[in-house]
């Protein structure tokens, strides 16, 4: 609390002291940021000289960043809502930045002489910008979008998808070629974190995700073109390298399990901790039924029979598994479930007969259905796909069949039973929702859906070995439901692309990608509880039961009311 | 008959460290409602704390004197609470409004910083590090049913420890106001119990007897790695809900059986599948009795 009140105190301070001179402190503020970033930060590296990509900013730049994180300044002129909170997000991001520049180069490159003006002037700017912000005025809060032209929105409803793309394309590729790759990788999301809470000041993603549930044909049908664009977008930039391509392609398995155990955890409020022991599961019936090399069994059967196969058999357990400990409630189904995974590794790695105990079962053969090789490397539209593209691509369809399963579930008689139960279990029992059997349901359609993302899941990795299936790893799966927001499809598919590849892209930091990890996922549940996309019927709940943020409950109502009470 | 003694002596040694870490998970579990993971690694910071004191406080000359150890114990102890108050403080705290799963992934979060932190900045703590040994690992025992010192030190430590805690909680005025909070946080508030106050307590608490379990496991062992906190942690938490989570007596009961059972499975059943008997005991008990060994209550809020 009393760090609260001195940040509370400290800004009322310079509220008072800078009453009237706002705007010659952001313009102070302004033309020392972009004087600042224009030039160049550092005495070394050829600046301003060397003209690398993207922009004249190449080589060890982040002066990028915090030349575009300067245009909150413009919102400064427009009395838009919402722009006292952006600009502060926008000053304290552009502070960052430099601050995390100036410490890195200090302590990798020693003392003060490496640096040039730029990166002073920025800093002092930033702050000064921050200040200026602060002493804004207390914000409106932005209100809802009106409705815009048919053709407007449906061009903001792709292009939000695009950007999406083009982000996420240019978030794997920043870093990748240039020798100061820390502190670039470092400066961009510092930016992204900036730019999105000033966007989300401004109520753009409100309005934007306002637009999705308008359009929801166009939203899919454009999100589809663009997960399909990925790996050419990505191999054009990369230089055909399989790197991020394969790195997509364990993002895929993983959100088709993401989106099974948000079934049983976001729809049906069951607390699965041992989750990934059925995708695990999957995978060795795949290993073992699909001809692998080092493999105990020697049978060889076609794909499509065997991804049934692994995902019956991982439902079969499920409902094995759950049928006596679904009587069970909240913490203690957690544990059982938690047991039971751990139980599946422990047998995996000692059982050698059948799983070959540690080692694993290796030298899975490359998917082939019908005469189509997914081994093989193709060319299309002039780039090179890295035979991994294949696996992505047939993983596009196991999502969109995941989405449709769930969904369609979602929005039926047993979804709404599962809701039910989640929300109050004695309530739904007493609606007469027969509980168990639901409950059963739900487990066991979550374990069918991971055997099947495992099945495809052995052929990607190659191998199956007991180390695949820790603890560890059905944590990151919850993970990557709750951050990207219980009970929605993005939420699920966002939080695991995070996930596997926020760690992915720190492998930069080698040793101290973990910890940084760890620090991620308190960060990101400190500031978003309820997760990236979060579920309209949770968030509501939420600020309901949070009595500051009470006028969001109000803003969540639909506008039809208001309008229809006018006109009466 | 002697190897099923020696055995059952042996599950009662490993069961008092289970107890002592399971006790920080119900304490904070009864109070809360949350579950603690990352107090296996309170546990595990706690074994360093000590470490670090002995290495580079203690003057070299007595630090391998015995009547040293309670200063380790000490160190480990405040270790572990300065660590579990600043978890609490920074990242629980934050999210007791929140929705019921984001407090548990912040925790998994922790316990993954802690052990990495550990693994990065504790010198060479990389491999397992030797723990002093400041009591003796000789076996003393009748019959053919022996027990190193140290092991009949370390069930003696938990033994007492588990009284004190229990005279505490229920005679002690912040006991009362603990036992209240846990009953009904807002009326205990209304009653004029700070709770947020009796949180901060209870997580130290728990820290403190996970610190010390740490010392235990390490002057047990001889070694200390950057990784006991995973499984420890585990099974802890595993016997706290064996024997009723919320419940302290039953934390204790939880703690010991597990480690009897484990002691005996590995004698008479297969030692490749060590770990496997607990959670299959786990299983067992709640299928059976879904409030675990001595809870009075089914956990129904969620």
């Amino acid at each position: 609390m009393s760090l609260r009140t001195t940040t509370d105190r400290l800004v009322a301070e310079v509220q008072t002291r800078l009453t009237g001179r706002t705007r010659p402190t952001l313009l102070a503020g302004a033309v020392l940021v972009i004087v600042g970033s224009l030039l160049p930060w550092l005495t070394f590296g050829g600046y301003p000289g060397q003209l690398k990509s993207p922009f004249f900013f190449g080589d060890s730049g982040v002066r990028i960043f915090t030349l575009l994180l300067s245009v909150a300044f413009l919102l400064a002129l427009f009395a838009l809502p919402g722009r006292r909170k952006a600009g502060i997000a926008a000053s304290l991001g552009m502070v960052a930045i430099t601050a995390g520049t100036f410490l890195s180069v200090l302590n990798e490159r020693g003392g003060l002489g490496a640096f040039a003006v730029g990166i002073f002037l920025t800093g002092i700017g930033s702050v000064v910008a921050l200040l200026g912000f602060l002493a804004l005025p207390p914000d409106v809060e932005p209100g809802r979008w009106r409705r815009k032209p048919q053709w407007v929105e449906l061009l903001i409803v792709s292009g939000a998808q695009l950007a999406l793309l083009l982000v996420v394309v240019y978030a794997l590729d920043v870093g990748t070629d240039d020798g100061a790759r820390s502190s670039r990788i470092i400066g961009f999301f510092l930016f992204i974190i900036a730019a999105s809470a000033a966007v989300h000041a401004l109520g753009v993603f409100a309005g934007i995700s306002t637009l999705y549930r308008r359009h929801r044909g166009v939203t899919i049908a454009a999100g589809s073109l663009a997960a399909a664009a990925f790996p050419f977008l990505i191999s054009e930039v990369q230089d055909g390298s399989a790197y991020w391509i394969r790195v997509a392609a364990s993002i895929g398995v993983f959100a088709a399990a993401a989106i099974g155990l948000n079934i049983v955890v976001g729809q049906a409020g069951l607390l699965d901790l041992g989750y990934v022991a059925f995708f695990g599961i999957g995978a060795y019936v795949a290993a073992l039924l699909g001809n692998a090399n080092l493999t105990t069994s020697n049978i060889d059967l076609p794909f499509y029979i065997v991804i049934v196969l692994s995902a019956v058999v991982a439902a079969i357990l499920g409902i094995i598994i759950g049928a006596p400990t679904l009587r069970l409630r909240g913490d203690y189904l957690a544990i059982v479930t938690l047991g039971f995974g751990e139980i599946f590794r422990l047998v995996a790695q000692n059982y050698d007969k059948l799983t070959r105990g540690p080692n694993g079962i290796s030298g899975v053969p490359n998917l082939k259905v019908g005469s189509y090789d997914f081994g093989d490397s193709h060319t299309v539209l002039g780039v090179d796909l890295p035979y991994f593209a294949n696996y992505y691509f047939i993983e596009l369809l196991l999502i969109a069949f995941v989405i449709i399963v769930f969904t369609r579930l979602a929005t039926s008689r047993i979804g709404r039973a599962w809701v039910a139960i989640r929300e109050d279990e004695t309530a739904a029992q007493a609606m007469g929702v027969n509980t168990i059997s639901m409950k059963l349901l739900a487990f066991a359609i979550g374990a069918f859906l991971a055997g099947g993302a495992g099945a495809i899941n052995a052929h990607v990795a190659t191998q199956v070995s007991p180390d695949s299936y820790t603890f560890l790893e059905s944590v990151t799966l919850l993970a990557a439901v709750v951050l990207g927001g219980m009970g929605t499809v993005a939420g699920a598919i966002l939080g695991s692309a995070v996930l596997i590849a926020l760690p992915e892209k720190l492998r930069t930091f080698q040793d101290k990608r973990l910890l940084f990890y760890g620090i991620a996922l308190i960060l990101m549940m400190r500031f978003r509880p309820t997760g990236i996309v979060p579920n309209s019927r949770r968030k509501l709940e939420f600020d309901d039961a949070d009595p500051t943020s009470g006028d969001a409950v109000t803003q969540e109502q639909p506008p039809s009311t208001g309008k229809a009470v006018m006109a009466q | 008959m002697v190897q099923f003694l020696q055995q059952l002596s042996n599950g009662v040694v490993i069961g008092a460290t289970y107890a002592l870490i399971a006790l920080g998970y119900t304490l904070v579990y009864g109070i809360i409602q949350l579950i603690n993971f990352a107090h296996g690694e309170i546990f595990m910071v706690g074994a360093f704390g000590g470490l670090a004191f002995y290495l580079y406080a203690l003057p070299e000359s007595l630090a391998d004197e015995s009547y040293m150890l309670p200063l380790v114990f000490l160190a480990a102890m405040l270790t572990s609470v300065v660590i579990a108050v600043l978890v609490e403080r920074f990242a629980y705290r934050p999210l007791r409004r929140a929705p019921r799963l984001a407090p548990l992934i912040t925790a998994i979060g922790v316990s993954i910083f802690l052990q990495e932190a550990v693994r990065l900045y504790f010198p060479d703590a990389k491999s397992a590090r030797p723990f002093p040994q400041y009591v003796s690992t000789r076996n003393v025992g009748f019959k053919g049913v022996g027990l190193p010192i140290v092991a009949i030190f370390v069930i003696v430590v938990a033994i007492l420890l588990m009284i004190a805690l229990s005279a505490f909680i229920k005679t002690s005025k912040t006991g009362k106001a603990m036992r209240a909070t846990s009953q009904d946080p807002d009326t205990a508030r209304l009653m004029g119990v700070n709770t947020d106050k009796i949180i901060v307590i209870t997580f130290a608490i728990g820290a403190a007897l996970a610190g010390i379990a740490g010392v235990m496991q390490g002057l047990q062992f001889g070694q200390i790695s950057f990784s006991i906190g995973f499984l420890a942690g585990i099974k802890a938490f595993t016997a706290a809900v064996l024997g009723g989570i919320g419940n302290v007596t039953g934390a204790v009961l939880g703690g010991f059986t597990l480690g009897i059972v484990e002691a005996l499975g590995t004698q008479y059943i297969s030692s490749t599948y060590k770990d496997v008997f607990a959670f299959v005991v786990l299983i067992l008990v709640l299928v059976f009795r879904p409030s675990g060994l001595l809870g009075e209550r089914v956990a129904t809020r969620s």
